[in-house]
């Protein structure tokens, strides 16, 4: 069954909506913040970041309900809150939209804040509050209660194949009308530990900038960021790209089978553990990787289909850096028909997505 | 909504604090024992010292080198999945051509709470990467699939405590698409100093062995564990023993509350219905209902009200009592255990209940009793206001 992307809502590092987006994608314009971290040991350096912005949720959700919301549940927020407006489904019957989410790590940030609170206090100061938004699903929880979204709620995590993953869950609801829309997200956070572990794993390789398609270097950049997407199965109300196929596998056991003539949206984003798996898959195909634009996180692989979907819509390529695309000259397909973003992972699971307009 | 295209369950594996497999953990039921107890496998500063029930025999696995870096959830998920696979008759060989997905819900198994690695990371003492990587490795779905060297759908669910029962839920939704030959679905969690330190702030653990449904219940005892299940087409089991049916699933959000259940219980009524329609079965034909029973003033409450309301004749239980709440793990846990006593033909008694509150005006079974039927029910309520509920039967189609 096909699905039809109705509306999508995105916070990232180039601003928040999609027309954020694409004015990104079509500018070429990168939003690194530099940030300065201080060690124990005194010394401090700065690490470029793609920070998401939450400025604007107040629009949707009044400030007094924000208090006790996190960083992590306001950018699904707000995403969520933009996908329903872009599809001009704020103010419609919302008793039939399910809510499905992925994300890679779930809130980081809270679930280290709730740590603080008994490793600094002692067990008996431990807090509920940041315990209870600790969890994973609590960003699809307060996307429920704001929307009031009654239907069926599912969030997944399988880190860098969280989307393809929940995609699949998406679709079966859909398929079999559990539900008339699924308010689809993908959302993951950065923080300080994040920061940490990525500079253990990584070194100087995060420093960037990023060249995504440049397969021997470590060059990844770490981001954050929420996309939500409103999918139907009604045609008539495809806005931007109809998902044709969701496909999950492991590609040393079964290499990946990619449709032919679609222009590839390739989920590399820098890190050279998984690029052997681009190497060998895309070899001489067009493809563009618009990671640049919101940096590296597993929840990304939403923002790579957002961005294939916007490309379909607007029937054009937006090349981004020229380290970020190859093979886009005459053979280049004509990207009015047929897109499909892939993702790998570490150790070569793939999640495919197939679009077309 | 239609009615859902029954799915074959054909093999069941299960470890809790009641047994090591599902064999011992039906000894436990039916006994009427229980090991509530202080947790061994980690200490903290807290002045209460709240019962747990934890896997009672050191937990080990025939696991090569590799696997033993899995986190412990990820390792109670394979050996569920190996018991499961075991008894369908499945060696790793004649898993092979197969499109075998996996779906497995988890809690504790994807959060990154490593509070031995963040406390040397706050103090500056330049924690190594050891605890991130196992962490990285060990998605529990991720795990099985890896181990079991698979290719088809990989997925974790992760909502909260129903996810156990969202997993076989969306498992049997896959078979019915196509997307795949076999489902390994169910759940696991490990106990975790994180969820105690958690539930104890939040005044819902007691103090001593759980009550579920009891007037004077005061709150949940946490506990571990993973159950699976093997689900195949029902038409691709012929020459199979086939142990039971996935009738029908249903699942709603309250939309209320991040931890607490909606008073109206409106959200666990629409999955409960959702479930008895997509099984087409009725109220009448329940034998009877595994309950969430956590043993929490607020969702006894609840859930007990709903059941007076929707299925006020079946009789119910809750088996927190002998496992406590797994979290993640639970509603699996509590399916696979439907499915047995429907093949015992009898369910144990909903342990820790003595008198009755006035408030559900309902009475657990409280002994061990005879079933009249051959379909069960079982539900799952979760932080984030999901329910889901499942619907089983005995034998085959």
């Amino acid at each position: 069954m096909r699905l039809a992307i109705q509306g999508i809502g995105v916070t990232g590092g180039f601003g928040a909506g999609v027309a954020a987006l694409r004015s990104a994608l079509q500018t070429g314009t990168l939003s690194y913040q530099d940030l300065m971290v201080e060690h124990h040991d005194g010394v401090s350096d700065t690490f470029p970041v793609c920070r998401a912005t939450t400025e604007g949720l107040d629009r949707f959700v009044p400030k007094r309900e924000l208090r006790r919301i996190d960083h992590f549940s306001k950018m699904s927020l707000y995403a969520a809150h933009l996908a329903l407006e872009d599809a001009g489904l704020l103010d419609a019957d919302l008793s039939r939209i399910g809510v499905v989410v992925a994300t890679g790590y779930g809130p980081l940030k809270t679930t280290f804040n709730f740590l603080d609170s008994y490793l600094d206090f002692g067990y008996s100061c431990s807090s509920p509050t940041h315990f209870s938004n600790s969890v994973h699903n609590a960003a699809a929880a307060h996307v429920s209660m704001q929307l009031k979204l009654t239907a069926p709620s599912l969030t997944v995590t399988l880190f860098e194949m969280s989307v393809a993953s929940a995609l699949l869950s998406a679709r079966q609801w859909l398929a079999e009308g559990r539900v008339d829309r699924v308010l689809f997200g993908a959302v993951d956070e950065y923080c300080e530990v994040l920061r940490y572990c990525r500079r253990h794993f990584f070194g100087a390789g995060e420093q960037g900038p990023m060249r995504p398609l440049d397969f021997a270097a470590q060059t990844a950049q770490v981001g954050e960021g929420a996309v939500f997407m409103v999918l139907t199965r009604e045609a008539e109300a495809t806005a931007y790209a109809a998902i044709d196929a969701v496909v999950l596998g492991h590609h040393p056991s079964a290499p990946v089978e990619l449709p032919r003539a679609a222009l590839l949206v390739a989920g590399a984003d820098g890190h050279r553990q998984c690029s052997r798996w681009y190497e060998q898959a895309l070899k001489d195909r067009p493809v563009v990787a618009c990671s640049p634009y919101y940096g590296s996180f597993p929840a990304a692989a939403g923002f790579d289909l957002a961005a294939a979907a916007l490309m379909l819509k607007d029937g054009r390529v937006y090349a981004g850096p020229q380290e970020a695309c190859a093979n886009l000259h005459e053979s280049a397909p004509d990207t009015k028909v047929t897109m499909a973003s892939l993702k790998f992972g570490a150790g070569g699971d793939y999640g495919l997505i197939c679009l077309s307009r | 909504m239609t009615c859902s295209v029954p799915i074959a369950v054909t093999g069941l594996g299960c470890l809790s604090g009641a047994g090591m497999n599902l064999d011992e953990n039906l000894v436990t039921l039916f006994a009427g024992r229980r090991y509530p107890g202080p947790p061994i496998r980690f200490s903290t500063d807290h002045p209460v010292a709240y019962p747990v029930l934890e896997l009672r025999d050191e937990f080990k696995l025939p696991l090569d080198e590799e696997q033993l870096v899995y986190a412990r959830t990820g390792q109670l998920a394979l050996a569920a999945a190996r018991e499961a696979l075991n008894d369908a008759g499945y060696d790793d060989e004649s898993l092979q051509g197969k499109r075998v997905g996996v779906c497995v819900g988890t809690t504790v198994g994807c959060a990154l709470n490593c509070d031995d690695f963040y406390r040397d990371y706050k103090d500056g003492s330049n924690p190594g990467m050891a605890i991130i990587e196992r962490y990285l490795r060990s998605n529990p779905a991720a795990v099985i699939a890896r181990q079991l060297k698979l290719n088809g759908p990989v997925q974790t669910v992760v909502n909260a405590c129903s996810s156990g029962t969202d997993a076989i839920g969306l498992g049997a939704s896959w078979l019915r698409s196509g997307a795949c030959d076999l489902v390994i679905s169910g759940g696991a969690d490990e106990l975790s100093r994180v969820t105690y330190a958690g539930f104890s702030s939040l005044m819902i653990t007691d103090t001593g062995p759980c009550s579920p449904f009891d007037v004077s219940r005061k709150g949940l005892n946490l506990g571990e564990g993973a159950a699976i299940m093997i689900l195949e087409p029902a038409d691709a089991t012929e020459k199979k023993r086939v142990r039971g049916l996935i009738r029908g699933y249903g699942s709603a959000c309250d939309a209320h509350h991040l931890t607490a259940p909606r008073p109206d219980g409106a959200g666990l009524k629409t999955a409960l219905n959702e479930a008895l329609q997509t099984a087409g079965v009725t109220p009448q034909q329940i034998s009877f209902v595994n309950a969430h029973g956590t043993g929490t003033p607020d969702n006894d409450r609840i859930e007990g009200r709903v059941l007076r309301e929707l299925l006020p004749q079946v009789p119910f239980l809750s088996t927190k009592g002998y496992t406590g709440h797994t979290l993640g793990a639970a509603g699996a846990i509590e399916a696979v255990y439907s499915l047995a006593c429907l093949e015992r033909g009898e369910i144990p008694a909903s342990i820790g209940f003595s008198e009755p509150d006035p408030e559900i005006a309902l009475i657990p079974v409280i002994e061990n009793t005879p079933l009249a039927g051959r379909v069960a029910l079982s539900q799952s309520l979760a932080f984030g206001g999901n329910n889901a509920v499942l619907i089983l039967s005995a034998g085959g189609v």
